[in-house]
């Protein structure tokens, strides 16, 4: 569309559709992809020197490799029953084992499979969402923006448990993607919410406006003017919304919700739980499962602070004295 | 003996993931009692810093890595800290650029007054309400002000409270880091007044700290220049500006014109004096002039567009419940015609920032009509205002903010030539390094592979001039391009802006505050005030012989470097 006034420049008024086709074909220049990786190394540089987050870190670290490993390192299959059941620790199983002999060592390392299965995909299609949602939510204005205020303050009432309990109830034991779909459906509002807030305040910014003049379009501003800017949110929205989805998932199968067959640390409690373990002493069937579960969730709480130092320096200085 | 001795102090600043960066290096300097010394320096030169270590407010990572400060004979670094808080009081003093924003905003200003007397007992209880109006009526504010909160005053007043509060301390020295660049030029003018009242009529010694040498040369009777963190100049007022010695100073001296001289001119910036006055008496519109003198060829569409602004009005809605509208644009109507550039003067809410938002679409009239060519921009949606943003562009008054920090030069301008001109991406690079080299960044290879945090300030206020540039305008709207740079920048940046309109045949419509710029860069000249025009004319004609009152109100606020030791 040139205005009438305008003598177009050779060949203009031509080139002009295939430019608007060809600009939403390759979304990145070959130019800001070095810039881009130093960008990178130097977040993780600057997660890295915080304490608690290198703590974090460790942790994560071993969970990650106890969950990739797991055949390697696990002396049994977790689910091979045929033991003596109810034993004691002893040096051919080291946690003993369950009410239906089955090795407890071996069913805490696979157990973390599920628990940062869960934990990654529920806390990247949460973040997603939350992205999608509090991005355009944040750059629009008017009565879209009010409705979308409506369902994400319900959302955000709703206690999220009850909710979900009854949402896992409703659907049955359908498995590991039931959980995950009932942990992003319960999840992902907060993160809407963090992430409007900061569109609506970068909306403003003279960057933005400067992009209205180079003749962007909406959601290119918001995907690519806003949205790289508020790297370090997202990341800790992330870092929470995985923390939620992994105490979710053990509660959902502490609570029986979940596939009672498969092996995670929420069953293996739902089952010692079944049993009896804590009257028949056998309280590391309890203890095992449920301070991995803290110490995973504890890492990635970790993780944040350090996190928290990409966004406001300040809290970067601070940590170094 | 003097107030204040400074001996070989060189302030560093060790940050934990940088290397050390030193601000102020071997810096000697004495201030008598009862001096009122300027430094000078811009951004970067260590001012600030040595300020703060003056009255021992540095902070990590800043630290003082060698020599002493004296302050009446005691060494100020060895103080303990209650000496040093003692100290606060009959000793230094510091007035903050952003000392408005110091107030407590859920206390009133009386009781910041109270707060300071009770913490350090210097007036007697009987006596302090009695106390705080003398302070407050010393600096030209009503002492009903005392019961209000900070949020009630403005910010000329509330700079005078916090020099108010810092007079509470009857200190022997004041520091003014920057006391008035924050406010808005009237305000300036009127605040600096006080500051040189109080300072001759109370007798405490002051060193005004700021980047205008102009301010500081019509109100200090001696002047020191600091440049990367070395002074290099140090005399009289008088002397500096009759005589200057440093090359340094000698530049920032090049920087200072009266606007109502009968030819004006800046370093890099030609003339526009009498001879404009001649011609335009006898040749037409000065418009047609740069349009039909056209030597240099224009690349693309050639400018036909006016900009009509008819009988145009802005109101917004009241600020708070109860309070009345706000009405920030009065019936204003102009005309600028093609290739022809114009100022549009004003204090700050004036209406000249909300005139630009409407003639660029980013808000609508309350009534009235604004087309560019036959374009009704008043009436434009979606679509029709990114065709409009082809031919109307805008270069922003902070470099900073207008750039999106994560991307690249190369990003920043590919982009506008990609939406407006339909290249291809390899011919749009092309046109990117082409308007790289017209604003002067070479080699254009390096800065197109920058981000801007690598850029100085005037190289990115360079950048954002050819992302406007990118569409290849008919129209710039160039919102105060050159407040927030150097001195020593500006007239680089203006010329180069006066340079492509005349090369381009882009008309410009000009916003500032300053009218030494404006007389500069711009033919026509319109003065807004309070949302409605009360002055419009040739630049020259206007700026030499104004009639409104206000126009000279503003004139008068041009700090001027001639003035110097008027106040000695």
């Amino acid at each position: 569309m040139t205005t009438p006034t305008t003598l177009p420049d050779p060949g203009g008024s031509e080139s002009e559709r295939p430019a608007g086709a060809a600009d939403s074909a390759p979304p990145d220049l070959p130019t800001s992809a070095p810039p881009r990786w130093r960008v990178v190394t130097r977040a993780a540089g600057t997660v890295w020197v915080n304490r608690k987050a290198r703590l974090g870190l460790v942790v994560l670290a071993f969970f990650a490799l106890l969950a990739l490993l797991a055949p390697v390192l696990a002396p049994y299959s977790p689910t091979a029953g045929g033991f003596e059941r109810s034993a004691g620790p002893s040096s051919a199983h080291l946690f003993g084992t369950t009410a239906a002999g089955e090795d407890v060592l071996s069913q805490v390392i696979y157990g973390s499979r599920i628990s940062l299965l869960v934990g990654v995909v529920a806390g990247v299609l949460s973040t997603l969402v939350a992205v999608v949602v509090g991005l355009s939510w944040g750059y629009v204005r008017g009565p879209v923006a009010e409705v979308v205020n409506f369902v994400v303050n319900l959302f955000l009432v709703i206690p999220g448990l009850p909710l979900m309990i009854v949402i896992a109830a409703y659907l049955q034991n359908s498995g590991l993607g039931m959980i995950i779909f009932v942990v992003v459906l319960t999840g992902w509002a907060w993160g809407a919410r963090v992430l409007r807030s900061q569109t609506q305040s970068l909306r403003g910014r003279d960057f933005v406006t400067a992009a209205q003049f180079s003749g962007e379009r909406s959601w290119r501003i918001v995907f690519r003017e806003i949205l790289p800017n508020m790297t370090s949110i997202i990341a800790s929205s992330f870092f929470g919304a995985a923390t939620a989805a992994i105490l979710a998932e053990s509660g959902l199968s502490f609570l029986g919700l979940g596939d009672t067959t498969q092996v995670s640390w929420g069953t293996m409690l739902f089952w010692a739980q079944n049993s009896n373990a804590l009257l028949t002493g056998q309280w590391v069937l309890l203890l095992a499962p449920g301070l991995c579960i803290a110490l995973l969730a504890t890492s990635l709480s970790l993780v944040n602070f350090g996190v928290d130092g990409l966004s406001n320096p300040r809290l970067r200085e601070g940590s170094g004295r | 003996m003097s107030l204040l001795e400074v001996q070989d102090l060189s302030v560093v600043y060790e940050p934990s993931d940088a290397a050390p960066t030193h601000a102020v290096r071997d810096v000697s300097l004495t201030l008598e009692r009862g001096e009122f010394v300027g430094l000078v320096g811009e951004s970067g030169s260590g001012k600030s810093t040595l300020g703060f270590a003056l009255t021992r407010l540095s902070k990590p990572p800043a630290r003082i890595s060698s020599g002493r400060i004296l302050f009446d004979g005691r060494d100020v670094a060895a103080l303990e800290d209650e000496q040093l808080r003692a100290q606060r009081r009959g000793g230094f003093a510091m007035v903050l650029q952003s000392g408005m924003n110091a107030l407590n905003p859920v206390r009133t200003v009386g009781n910041h007054f109270r707060d300071v007397f009770a913490a350090h007992g210097h007036v007697p209880r009987e006596r302090r309400d009695a106390r705080a109006r003398e302070l407050v009526e010393k600096v030209e504010l009503s002492s009903t002000v005392l019961g209000r909160y900070p949020g009630e005053l403005s910010g000329g007043m509330r700079q005078r409270v916090s020099i108010a509060l810092a007079l509470a301390l009857e200190p022997q020295l004041m520091v003014f880091d920057e006391p008035t660049t924050a406010l808005d030029v009237l305000v300036q003018h009127a605040v600096m007044r006080t500051i040189r009242e109080l300072q001759a009529s109370e007798g405490f010694t002051a060193l005004l700290i700021s980047h205008d040498l102009g301010v500081v040369l019509e109100s200090t009777s001696r002047v020191m220049v600091m440049h990367q963190g070395v002074v290099v100049e140090d005399g009289a007022s008088r002397d500096v500006l009759r005589d200057p010695q440093d090359d340094y100073t000698k530049m920032l001296l090049s920087h200072y014109a009266d606007p109502r001289a009968e030819v004006v001119e800046l370093p890099g910036l030609a003339a526009r004096g009498g001879q404009l006055v001649t011609s335009a008496s006898t040749a037409p519109s000065p418009g047609r002039r740069a349009h039909g003198s056209g030597s240099a060829p224009r690349v693309g569409r050639a400018a036909s567009a006016a900009v009509v602004v008819d009988g145009v009005s802005k109101v917004y809605p009241p600020p708070r419940r109860g309070a009345a509208t706000v009405t920030a644009l009065d019936d204003v109507s102009m005309r600028l015609e093609p290739g022809q550039s114009m100022a549009l003067v004003g204090a700050s809410g004036s209406g000249k920032s909300t005139l630009a938002q409407l003639i660029t679409g980013v808000v609508r009239p309350t009534s009235g009509t604004v087309s560019v060519g036959d374009v009704r921009v008043d009436a434009l949606r979606g679509r029709g205002l990114r065709a409009l943003r082809r031919d109307v562009q805008m270069v922003f008054q902070d470099p900073y903010a207008a750039l999106n920090p994560l991307h690249t030069v190369e990003y920043t301008l590919t982009r506008p030539v990609v939406n407006y001109t339909g290249r291809s991406r390899r011919e749009a690079r092309a046109r990117v390094l082409e308007l790289l080299e017209t604003v002067g960044l070479t080699p254009v290879e390096q800065f197109a592979a920058k981000l801007p945090h690598q850029l100085s300030g005037g190289q990115r206020q360079r950048v954002v001039i050819a992302r406007a540039l990118a569409s290849d305008p008919q129209i710039i709207v160039a919102d105060e391009p050159v407040s927030m740079l150097d001195v020593s920048l500006r007239a680089g940046v203006l010329a180069l802006l006066e340079g492509l309109r005349a090369e381009h045949g882009v008309s410009m419509l000009y916003i500032t505050h300053d009218l030494l710029s404006a007389r500069v860069v711009t033919d026509q000249i319109m003065v807004l005030h309070d949302g409605r025009v009360v002055e419009r004319g040739e630049t020259s004609q206007v700026l030499r012989f104004p009639q409104d009152p206000y126009t000279i109100e503003l004139l008068d606020a041009v700090p001027q470097p001639s003035r110097a030791g008027g106040a000695a």
